[in-house]
């Protein structure tokens, strides 16, 4: 009987250590206090439970942080960590779990060795972008010499299929990550709200907090969150231009500068440059709380981004000034960032965070409703 | 072959300070007590009552402050300064500023007369601020000695050169506007520091809004509002005049924080149990609540005074460090924001008075050769009353957060440790 207790109350240190790793280094100094749930511009609607979280972490109860949303409903404004007695930075436990998280809701087990491996990181986008390297090798078109002819070098076709191949990888492991996601926190508690109930609350909840962030907009200054919004409009550019647009985008054609895609090129890759130069600098600098602390995975994807933002530019200017070798050159380099940056980062690293926090948004309001709550 | 005892200074006139002067002087040990303020008593003076027995503070004290004025061994200095200490172990040489009082302390009765009619007020350092004084006053009633003192800073005659209505008015013609600062030199064996402490500055967590909102209080201010020798006579009143009916006690203010100090100050818990049952027997329907990380019940019936307080007098506890305070600015209720740890509930509740437990720093100063601010270091944790320096030793408060009692036992320990030494041991 006392073995079995003693079992029963074992911390699991793995666990602790795994959650240490990835930045939470705090968990073992909070004592507990509640300063921090308190302090959370946002428990104003509603609690967020950090100091619930940081006892779960403590105790090595791996089920109940698995179950919680409460790392996805924090944007990290750092006012906790301000505040904190024990300097335990909750911002930054609540940072770890939301890394902890990733890993666990993906199936593969890449995102784990991302997280946990540096080197891993690395070669695997070094991997990627060389795949795609040798790809464009084998499939490009004719190389024209005497004029910019990128239709020719790069066919739209080829583009197309690869980007549509990405689009199915993609989707097919964010969906399931996203289903394994709802298994270990909605589970069977939204069992009983109707499914006409649940499409509503979807439509009410995801598109907005995918777009937009909404809460994150409460959170202290608010700053970051326009940052992040500028941010989140030069993807959506990005998207319109090269996903949707891709026919009247990869062109040999000569726009004007009035014209409305070239201006949106323009906005998408100053986003881009621009928010993830600021992200670089600030965690240099480390002036603002958020950007105190840099896992390897911060660094990966804010230099991804800032690289294909920049060489997509390149692309542009080469091509506008008529010099042909070096358009060719860096549209291949710029093509060869993409799949580290979308294939790696969205399904398994920081970029998952853009189909967890939304979604954690609705999953919380689906258990609410499931426990008769609201 | 028996010599006489050389003498011993006991810096600081709180409880410690007077229990340990008074344990030397009654082995027959000369004692040198010195006081910076006007009056000895300490902190304990400003105490309204005692935990866990809920004594009257000063009926413990006044007496031992009057032994110590009437013990012939005991040459009391108050109203003075350390300037230096020399020398080592058995003979040390002390440099000691007896500061004017610009009153002859052999002709002043005490008659207060003189506070009568001073025209110049200045706020209570023994109220904490919250009442007022006069620029000619004696702290408090059961002042030892009851000798009045100009405060030159704040009196008429010395800023502006006119008034002199105490001189006029004293009986004994004690007033002496010519006194000038004396300096002596003092032969001692062995010196006990006793300084006490002071509450750290609450402002350094702004989030509780001391200094910005007029209802939050330190726990010393709320003790003197307690005290029937306080500005309110012992009437619980906001700045307002308003009687408040909810009372908020927050923990661990300046206290178990690494932005202040990192240590627990040992006494607050129990200082707020008391009070909250002290306002209870002032107020009957007030509501006090206790805001706790964890409830430090350290010493011999304390954990018992802790459940009293519940049951008895309805005090409600709640495990929480509050994140902030913020002002109504109508009614200058103060709303709490805090999470219920136990229920995991976030919560935004309104009191009209906030009472911060503030935590303990010792009083150092710069001559004594402790690192400034910090509680000095022990010399030997089996050997807890002597500091780093031989032949001097600590007691009460400046060697950490302690209770009444605690003070008292190591003031004893301390003078016995200094008379072994004023006998010719130990060195």
């Amino acid at each position: 009987m006392i073995e079995l207790v003693s079992e029963l109350l074992k911390i699991d240190e793995e666990f602790l250590d795994e959650l240490i790793s990835l930045g939470g280094e705090g968990i073992k100094r909070c004592y507990q206090c509640g300063s921090c749930t308190a302090t959370c511009p946002l428990s104003e609607d509603g609690i967020i439970p950090l100091r619930k979280m940081i006892k779960y972490s403590q105790l090595g109860l791996k089920e109940k942080v698995l179950e919680n949303l409460t790392p996805w409903t924090c944007y990290y404004c750092g006012e906790c960590s301000d505040t904190c007695p024990k300097d335990a930075d909750p911002g930054e436990i609540m940072m770890a779990l939301r890394r902890y998280l990733t890993t666990e809701y993906d199936w593969t087990g890449i995102s784990k060795r991302i997280y946990h491996s540096k080197t891993f990181e690395v070669m695997a986008s070094l991997v990627l972008a060389l795949l795609t390297l040798g790809l464009i090798y084998l499939l490009h078109g004719p190389v024209v010499t005497d004029k910019v002819d990128l239709e020719t070098f790069s066919p739209v076709r080829t583009v197309e299929i690869g980007g549509h191949v990405i689009l199915v990888v993609l989707s097919a492991l964010v969906i399931s990550n996203l289903y394994r996601m709802y298994k270990f926190t909605v589970g069977d508690s939204a069992k009983r709200v109707p499914l006409s109930r649940k499409l509503s609350e979807f439509f009410k909840t995801v598109p907005v907090h995918f777009l937009t962030q909404l809460r994150f907009r409460k959170c202290g200054n608010r700053i970051p969150w326009i940052k992040h919004l500028i941010l989140v409009s030069g993807y959506a550019s990005a998207f319109i231009l090269f996903a949707i647009l891709l026919r009247w985008t990869l062109t040999n054609e000569i726009y004007p500068i009035t014209n409305p895609l070239r201006i949106l090129g323009y906005y998408s890759s100053a986003a881009l440059i621009y928010v993830s130069l600021d992200g670089i600098i600030g965690r240099i600098r480390k002036r603002e709380r958020m950007h105190l602390h840099s896992h390897s995975t911060d660094w990966m994807f804010l230099i991804l981004l800032l690289l294909v933002g920049l060489t997509g530019l390149l692309v542009h200017l080469f091509k506008y000034l008529g010099m042909a070798m070096p358009t060719y050159l860096s549209y291949s380099i710029h093509l060869a960032l993409v799949p580290p940056l979308l294939v790696l980062e969205v399904p398994f690293a920081k970029w998952a965070h853009i189909a967890y926090r939304p979604f954690a948004i609705y999953f919380q309001k689906l258990k609410e409703l499931g426990e008769g709550g609201v | 072959m028996f010599e006489l005892p050389k003498p011993v200074l006991v810096l600081g006139g709180g409880i410690a300070g007077i229990q340990a002067s008074l344990d030397l002087a009654d082995q027959g040990i000369k004692v040198y007590l010195v006081e910076r303020s006007p009056s000895i008593g300490g902190r304990m003076a400003q105490l309204d009552k005692t935990f866990p027995t809920l004594d009257c503070s000063s009926c413990i004290l006044t007496p031992k402050m009057v032994s110590v004025a009437r013990n012939e061994n005991i040459e009391l200095m108050t109203y003075s300064e350390v300037l230096e200490i020399r020398g080592k172990a058995g003979e040390f040489k002390v440099r000691i500023l007896k500061k004017p009082r610009y009153v002859d302390t052999e002709k002043c009765t005490g008659c207060m007369i003189c506070m009568e009619k001073c025209p110049s007020k200045v706020p209570s350092e023994f109220n904490e601020g919250l009442g007022e004084r006069k620029a000619i006053y004696i702290p408090f009633p059961q002042a030892v000695p009851l000798k009045a003192t100009i405060d030159k800073e704040h009196c008429l005659y010395f800023r502006e050169g006119i008034c002199r209505v105490c001189e006029k008015f004293c009986p004994a013609g004690a007033i002496d506007f010519e006194q000038k600062p004396e300096e002596v030199e003092l032969e001692v064996a062995s010196i006990i520091v006793a300084t006490g402490f002071f509450l750290d500055d609450p402002r350094k967590r702004e989030e509780y809004g001391y200094g910005k909102y007029e209802n939050v209080y330190t726990s010393l201010e709320f003790e003197r509002l307690l005290s029937s020798t306080g500005p309110t006579k012992g009437e619980i009143r906001r700045r307002d005049g308003k009687e408040p009916k909810k009372i908020a006690f927050i923990q661990c203010v300046c206290s178990r924080d690494l932005k202040s100090n990192k240590y627990c100050s040992s006494i607050c818990c129990m200082a707020s149990v008391k009070q909250a049952i002290l306002a209870k027997e002032h107020l009957p329907d007030v509501e006090c609540t206790i805001f706790y990380m964890d409830l430090r019940a350290f010493g011999k019936g304390y954990q018992e005074f802790l459940e009293r307080a519940e049951r008895e007098f309805g005090i409600k506890y709640i495990r929480s460090k509050p994140a902030k305070i913020e002002e109504d600015p109508k009614t200058k209720n103060l709303i709490v924001t805090y999470e219920d740890t136990t229920s995991t509930k976030f919560e935004k509740e309104e009191f009209d008075m906030v009472v911060l437990a503030v935590g303990m720093k010792p009083n150092l100063l710069k001559w004594l050769p402790f690192e400034e601010q910090e509680f000095p270091e022990i010399g030997d944790y089996s050997d807890p009353v002597s500091s780093k320096i031989d032949g001097i030793f600590l007691a009460g408060t400046v060697s950490g957060p302690k209770d009444i009692p605690d003070s008292v036992s190591q003031a004893s320990a301390a003078a016995m440790r200094a008379s072994v030494i004023a006998y010719g041991g130990g060195v």
